[in-house]
């Protein structure tokens, strides 16, 4: 009874400053919503409506065509069409489009030989040049598809006709070398279906359960180091040692302290989510926010591990960085770690957070049950017992 | 049990460096015992071990019969704290801080509130009990903290520096009430760099220095001690000047010569007297010089004259008004000056220093 009202205290103590001073309140509420905005926003949307000019040197069908089909294709933001090479190339040189689609003078004959499209592309944009390259393969190898095919048909009507190939090689702008290889004409007609078995994911949905733990995890990690180095140099935390009072008791109420303002905390990144980015939570919001509450727990456990004998607070800041930044980075928040080099593969996985967004990843997105992701829960766990064994023993009552 | 703390070889060792060197002090029940000690010299580190902050290295200290080591939770349950800084949560309210103090004691639920509510009257605090702590000024703190130190009615409480940064009228509240709480039967340790304040209040008073208690006794008996000990040094050094000055010419010297040797030497440890008139003159000074305990006569730049003085008595008192007197010299105010507790602590420390240095 007595433990119950100590570890009441905390609670109460948490909650009370934070009525008590309002800004932090807005802070716990409009963090998370900032995180969310800025990521989902900044970070998770498409590019497109890319400024480009378009040099057309040529008359016909073929070249009509290309143009219809760069103007409507949303990659595109089409500034202006013209028949000279060395202006388009200087609005691209001077920055006001990303890259001048080059069509060849020879574009629309019908000859045979091989015709050669270029994207003079500004690649010191290297967000726009990743979208515009496969943006631009991609129309010239069905124009080249629908130009083959045409072409097949007149051959069988007339014997005389000749095959037209079509191709585009990307010239870099800064260094005016061609990089890419020309493209073959498509000859094939074999169709490739994609079955998205969870639906078209956009990469918001991938960001947002990665954010939620990201947040989690900083502000619990964060949330120690006051709740306990900070007490420590303040000395209220002295003040709870004088009473006859257990480590283990004033540690438990930190952590229950925490964790019901953590618990707040991932409510409204749940509803801030769904509101703002329509994220829909397949697995359901109960077993979302259980699993940020391990989540929560296992950081918070990492917090006193770390703070166990740190005696102020800009101690603990230091000693929490080099664990809490490669952790926002290595453990596939921002993009998947099969991506990253092998190195960063192998530390991913030391790395509570990476187990805590896999299984977040697979409820939210991929609507499994908390069964599904049973090995993330358990390694979570082994996590968080390790650090409070450690935490605890490692604990310096001496302050 | 006579004492309500005893110390054994207490010792703390930070690696290599020993904050508090095997001391060994007791201090009676119901009294007020004064630490005194340079900053770094071990002060708070003792008290932290006296309150189980802190684990000792060696040795040990009983609390009210227990011992810190073994039974920490009993030591707690003796004692009371109010630390320099007011480690009271700043976001919670006088009344809920010592609420939370309460709960952590223990105290029974329907003990709690009358508790607090008698101590808020005692300190006077109460109107301000639903004020948050950050918000209160330095003595309301400082009475805050007493409220949540005493309500678990601890038979021993330590004050770190209580008085520190407050005004002066604040500081005589808090003085009265350290003295009643002393009159009410705590046992009162009083860590302080205030030397009027420990001087005031304690019956005991222990200096500590580079980690070892250098000094322990009565705030008299340290100044008496002061002055014996300076008297011996003082005949000390006549004798040696004396002696060889005697080595050096067979002749025996005058009384007068033996006089003007032993006023010129160290005189530190004589009392000091000093009076301001209206119209100093030549001759007053050279007929105060004249006396035999007068050893020195100095004047001030405010015009006030200075005099060294050996055997403070009546008669010497009298001697010197008279003197003045019989010059026509006009008093304006005159005073006397012991040896003080700050010059207590500024010689043992000063020695342990220069010990240290050696």
């Amino acid at each position: 009874m007595i433990e119950f009202k100590k570890l009441k205290w905390m609670v109460k103590k948490e909650w009370l400053s934070l009525r008590r001073h309002p800004g932090r309140l807005v802070s716990i509420i409009a963090f998370p919503i900032i995180m969310i905005l800025l990521f989902g926003y900044g970070m998770g949307g498409d590019l497109s409506n890319l400024p480009v000019v378009v040099v057309s040197q040529d008359h016909g069908n073929l070249t009509d065509l290309t143009l219809d089909t760069i103007k409507t294709t949303d990659v595109y933001h089409v500034v202006n069409i013209t028949t000279s090479t060395s202006d388009a190339k200087a609005m691209v040189d001077s920055g006001q489009v990303k890259a001048a689609i080059i069509l060849p003078p020879n574009y629309d004959s019908s000859d045979g030989e091989q015709k050669t499209a270029t994207l003079y592309l500004d690649s010191s944009d290297q967000m726009g040049s990743q979208v515009l390259i496969p943006a631009t393969q991609g129309i010239f190898n069905q124009l080249s598809i629908k130009q083959a095919m045409s072409q097949q048909a007149a051959l069988s009507s007339s014997s005389n006709a000749t095959a037209t190939n079509t191709s585009v090689i990307t010239e870099d702008a800064d260094t005016s070398g061609s990089l890419s290889a020309s493209l073959d004409s498509a000859k094939s007609t074999i169709n490739l279906q994609i079955n998205k078995i969870y639906g078209n994911i956009k990469y918001m949905d991938f960001l947002v359960p990665a954010i939620l733990g990201m947040t989690i995890m900083m502000s619990c990690m964060m949330g120690m180091g006051a709740s306990i180095a900070g007490e420590r140099e303040t000395g209220e935390l002295a003040r709870l040692f004088m009473t006859p009072t257990s480590v283990a008791t004033v540690i438990g109420g930190k952590i229950i302290g925490k964790l019901s303002v953590e618990m707040f905390r991932a409510i409204i990144l749940l509803i801030a989510a769904i509101v703002l980015f329509s994220v829909t939570i397949k697995g359901g919001i109960i077993p979302t926010l259980i699993l940020l509450f391990i989540g929560a727990l296992c950081f918070v456990g990492f917090g006193i591990m770390l703070s166990a004998r740190t005696s102020t607070q800009e101690d603990y800041s230091q000693l929490v960085m080099p664990f809490s930044m490669p952790m926002m980075f290595v453990s596939g928040v921002f993009y998947p770690i099969e991506t990253m080099p092998w190195i960063l593969q192998k530390l991913a996985y030391i790395f509570p957070l990476t187990y805590l967004n896999d299984a977040m990843r697979a409820v939210m997105i991929q609507g499994q049950s908390l069964g599904d992701v049973w090995l993330d829960i358990v390694v979570l766990l082994g996590f968080t017992l390790i650090f409070f064994v450690v935490g605890v023993l490692r604990f310096n009552r001496d302050v | 049990m006579k004492y309500a703390i005893e110390t054994f070889d207490l010792t703390k060792k930070y690696k290599d460096f020993t904050a508090v060197n095997s001391i060994n002090f007791k201090i009676p029940k119901s009294s007020i015992f004064g630490m005194l000690g340079p900053n770094g010299a071990g002060k708070t580190t003792t008290i932290k071990m006296l309150t189980c902050l802190a684990q000792p290295t060696s040795g040990t200290a009983k609390v009210e019969g227990y011992d810190v080591k073994d039974n920490p939770n009993e030591v707690r349950e003796k004692i009371g704290m109010v630390p320099q800084a007011v480690s009271l949560y700043k976001d919670l309210t006088v009344e809920e801080n010592a609420e939370l103090c309460s709960d952590y004691y223990g105290i029974p639920e329907d003990e709690k509130f009358d508790r607090i509510n008698d101590l808020m009257e005692l300190v006077d605090i109460k109107y301000a009990k639903d004020k948050r702590v950050g918000q209160l000024s330095g003595g309301q703190k400082q009475k805050a903290s007493l409220v949540a130190s005493l309500v678990h009615r601890p038979d021993i409480l330590f004050l770190d520096e209580p008085t520190i940064g407050l005004d002066p009228t604040t500081k005589r509240v808090l003085w009265n009430l350290i003295q009643d709480l002393n009159d009410s039967g705590h046992t009162i340790i009083l860590c302080s760099h205030d030397m009027h304040e420990v001087d005031m209040l304690c019956d005991n008073v222990g200096i500590i220095s580079t980690g070892n208690m250098v000094a322990y006794n009565t705030p008299q008996g340290l100044k008496d001690d002061l002055l014996s000990e300076q008297k011996k040094e003082h005949e000390k050094y006549i004798q040696n000047v004396l002696g060889k000055i005697q080595e050096e010419s067979p002749e025996k010297l005058s009384a007068s010569e033996i006089n003007n040797i032993s006023s010129n030497g160290n005189v530190s440890y004589l009392k000091k007297m000093s009076f301001l008139l209206e119209n100093s003159n030549e001759d007053i000074i050279n007929s105060l010089k004249n006396i035999q305990q007068v050893h020195s006569v100095d004047i001030a730049k405010n015009g006030r004259v200075n005099l060294k003085i050996e055997g403070f008595d009546d008669n010497i008192v009298n001697d010197v008004i008279k003197t003045i007197i019989s010059k026509n010299g006009k008093i304006s105010s005159i005073s006397t000056e012991e040896p003080s507790l700050e010059d207590v602590f500024i010689n043992v420390t000063s020695e342990v220093d220069e010990d240290a240095r050696a």
